[in-house]
């Protein structure tokens, strides 16, 4: 699982890696697939709007032309110094199936061009967009408020039943079989679950990163269970367009969507009247996977308010103070913050080095620590330049560094060699080999890594066979 | 650099001008309707490529101005039709939006109105003041907004849409215009469907880093629209744009709004006249009578009996210098020109310096 996404959004253009997980994910699926995928508009738009800026623009030069136009026609737009990552976005797009494979002339895709134009000017009778459904008499639909609630609670449970480690509120059976499945939390000897360095390190991205990260581990699961894959993804995608607060019919479903419904609502990403209602909405989850808005939205009170805000104040002294009520942020804090006093709506701690080798333990990185802290700093930390102290900052890596002092590597110790000849000469055959780690000939051993371990085996063997 | 841009466009509805535009005599007639389906493509593309970015669409009517959509406008839920399965909502909404405003303003406009200058100054400034909204702000409304780009909009731009001819009349408007746009950082694009070369336009483009395009055909005006207007400016470096090979840089006289080959600037508060004078209209600076007969002298064929008479020779005043005296460049420095502004006493802004525009 890749780590932290955000940092693609640099201008500087990591060779051959799309800038979203998803498209990662797309490229490894079979043209036929994608063909079918992009025979929604819906889709077509959800994929377009995941690409980066150059690939958007390609696109866009390529999709209103009814013929192909020489390849050499549409480098000649782009200026010298970038060719590089021209021709690296045309790469992504050809293993997207979005331009087929042609080095002299190019054209998208006929199937995704007609979708992309329906997308763009409507028309089409796909009904990608999800058919709304009809006005209910007897209820008005759910509030965005309400929505935004729902949303955050099913997401903070999630997250709040991973730090807490299988304490808190268990979340239904399908996720927790997900979180099983993608490795953020294990089951130890059989007993409760309990929370991974993976999963450690995945409460400290951000929301939408979280939302994604689950949702593709959702789509490898749904390869293993048979579900029609293209349906999975297009549902997906069809809910990134839909309209917050409208309620949409589930008559024009189909039966493997019909069934996602229920796994859906447990993630908070739609929400539904009753588990058999005919009609769903989308939450903020749903309608902001293909943009960069936050997914959390401000609801819920002061609380997420905050969280969107940023609560975190850190001092050159090391102390943290988090205008927080949230259990969830206590929580996450918590991982690398020891944490003296609480009060109703703050909680103070300070950064040890104690919690940051706790914190190293479980696997997460210094950078992540960083990365939180600078996401959720307090407005009036951001007047600050740079916005953490440096020396905290330094701090922090070199607790890292200390970390990363001892090397561990497995291995044998060979001793009790019966004379120093023995000695000499058995480590200079492990010498040959490359395989000796460590050496004392005043105590006559030495230590060899695991791999070298039967040639020296063999080696001695053959010597005792030999002398006897 | 994937960050939302906001696009403002100021779209030129002159009846007059749309309706020559679509005389089946030009080579590539154009009718309002055909252009408007395709302009409503263009900005749904805009809206497509992120679902953050912002649009705000002004129209220019004869004699005023009025805002067409904005991102911001509060939706009326009862006049649009209602949602259905086969397109993307905020699409629907917003080209029911425009088109709705577009036929009322229309239908709005009186007989007489037609003849009157078309308001695009207005619209232009409009365009701008919602920039500076947005960016500006926004940020006591919604601190949300800032918190998640504390530098306000990415590149914000204006596109501008022109079938009109310049009317000499708005020079100093239109430089004002183009000088708050330098400042706020607002790049402008010019997009001349009808109408000849405007060299007012072919300036504010050059000055503001935009691109000015006259298109040919305008009956594939989308292929133009997408690909060199719907890149923002921080992804022009990569994938370029065509700019102009050549600028009219002439400007037009502040005493009979004329735009002229050669000019005279008050060497004070840079004000720029058609013909020597003795006293600068601006600034109330006088010019000694003796410089006023020289350079009535050197002007080619110089029309005598210019009211040179009334002058009082003032000593603290340096005379007006013809501008074609000053070498020919094809470019200007931008950054030395919001300078001087501040001297027009009436908040008249300098014009660019050189306004030797040769023989063309």
């Amino acid at each position: 699982m890749p780590s932290v996404q955000d940092s693609n959004t640099e201008a500087s253009v990591a060779p051959d890696t799309p800038s979203h997980l998803l498209l990662a994910f797309l490229q490894s699926q079979s043209q036929n697939t994608l063909t079918r995928l992009y025979q929604r508009p819906s889709s077509c738009l959800s994929i377009f709007r995941l690409l980066g800026p150059l690939e958007r623009q390609i696109v866009m030069n390529l999709l209103w032309l009814e013929s192909a136009i020489p390849a050499s026609t549409m480098a000649a737009w782009v200026s010298h110094e970038v060719r590089k990552s021209y021709e690296n976005s045309l790469s992504i797009l050809s293993r997207l199936h979005v331009l087929p494979q042609s080095t002299v002339k190019l054209a998208l895709n006929p199937t995704f061009k007609t979708s992309l134009r329906h997308a763009i000017v409507g028309g089409g009778s796909s009904g990608s967009f999800g058919v709304p459904a009809t006005r209910d008499e007897k209820h008005s639909p759910p509030s965005i408020e309400v929505l935004d609630s729902y949303a955050l609670e099913r997401w903070e449970t999630i997250l709040h039943y991973m730090v807490s480690s299988g304490t808190a509120t268990r979340p239904s059976q399908g996720v927790l079989f997900l979180l099983q499945r993608s490795g953020l939390m294990a089951s130890v000897h059989g007993g409760s679950l309990q929370i991974t360095s993976l999963g450690f390190q995945f409460l400290l991205h951000s929301p939408h990163a979280q939302l994604w990260e689950l949702l593709l581990q959702y789509l490898h699961m749904a390869e293993e269970r048979q579900m029609d894959l293209v349906e999975v993804l297009s549902f997906l995608f069809m809910l990134s367009t839909m309209e917050l607060g409208r309620e949409y019919s589930v008559e024009h479903l189909s039966p493997t969507q019909t069934a996602m419904l229920e796994d859906l609502r447990d993630y908070g990403i739609i929400w539904q009247r009753r588990a058999t209602s005919k009609r769903f909405c989308p939450t903020r989850l749903a309608t902001t996977l293909t943009s960069s808005s936050p997914p959390l939205p401000a609801a819920g009170g002061v609380s997420a308010g905050a969280q969107n805000r940023g609560f975190i104040i850190l001092e050159t002294n090391y102390r943290l103070y988090a205008y927080t009520d949230n259990p969830l942020q206590t929580a996450v804090l918590n991982l690398f913050v020891t944490l003296k006093s609480r009060y109703p709506n703050l909680v103070v701690g300070a950064i040890t080095r104690e919690s940051v080798k706790k914190a190293l333990a479980n696997g997460i990185t210094a950078d992540q620590i960083i990365s939180y802290l600078t996401t959720h700093a307090h407005p009036q930390m951001r007047k600050n330049k740079p916005l953490l102290p440096v020396t905290v900052q330094d701090q922090i890596r070199l607790w890292e560094l200390e970390k990363n002092r001892m090397k561990s590597q497995e291995g044998y110790l060979y001793t009790a060699f019966a004379s120093q000849a023995d000695y000499e000469y058995v480590l200079n055959y492990a010498k040959q080999l490359g395989v000796v780690l460590w050496e004392s000939s005043a105590r006559r051993c030495f230590f060899g890594t695991l791999e070298g371990h039967p040639n020296i085996r063999g080696f001695i063997e053959r010597r005792t066979a030999g002398n006897a | 650099m994937d960050k939302a841009s906001h696009l403002g466009v100021v779209l030129d509805l002159s009846p007059k001008q749309w309706h020559l535009a679509a005389q089946p005599s030009n080579p590539h007639p154009v009718t309002l309707s055909v252009f408007l389906s395709h302009l409503l493509a263009f900005l749904n593309a805009h809206i497509a490529c992120k679902d953050e970015n912002s649009l705000a669409l002004f129209g220019a009517l004869p004699g005023r101005s009025a805002m067409l959509y904005s991102s911001t406008m509060p939706v009326n839920e009862e006049e649009i039709e209602p949602a259905d399965a086969n397109s993307y909502r905020p699409f629907k909404v917003m080209d029911s939006a425009i088109m709705k405003h577009i036929a009322e303003e229309i239908e709005a406009l009186g007989e007489a109105e037609t003849e009157e200058p078309i308001g695009f100054v207005g619209a232009l400034t409009k365009a701008m003041c919602y920039i500076n909204r947005v960016t500006n702000g926004a940020g006591s409304t919604s601190s949300a907004a800032r918190n998640d780009d504390p530098a306000g909009l990415a590149d914000p731009r204006i596109l501008v849409i022109s079938v009109s001819p310049d009317q000499s009349s708005s020079y100093i408007p239109v430089m004002n215009s183009i000088f708050s746009a330098q400042k706020l950082k607002v790049t402008i694009d010019v997009c001349k469907i009808f109408g000849g070369e405007s060299v007012f336009l072919q300036q504010a483009a050059h000055l503001t880093g935009g691109s000015y395009i006259d298109i040919d055909r305008p009956d594939a005006v989308l292929q133009y629209l997408m690909m060199s207007f719907l890149p923002p400016p921080g992804l022009r470096q990569l994938m370029s744009v065509p700019t102009q090979d050549k600028i009219d840089f002439r400007a037009a006289c502040f005493c009979h709004k004329n735009i002229v080959d050669i000019g005279f600037v008050c060497s004070v508060c840079l004000s720029i006249f058609c013909q020597p004078v003795p006293v600068c209209s601006t600034c109330r600076t006088k010019f000694p009578i003796k410089t006023l007969q020289r350079l009535n002298a050197s002007r080619p064929n110089a029309a005598p009996g210019t009211p040179a008479r009334a002058a009082t020779p003032a000593r603290a005043a340096t005379p007006a210098a013809p501008a074609n005296s000053l070498p020919r460049s094809t470019s200007i420095n931008p950054h030395a020109v919001p300078r001087n502004a501040s001297n027009g006493s009436i908040g008249a802004a300098s014009p660019p310096m050189h306004m030797n525009g040769g023989p063309r």
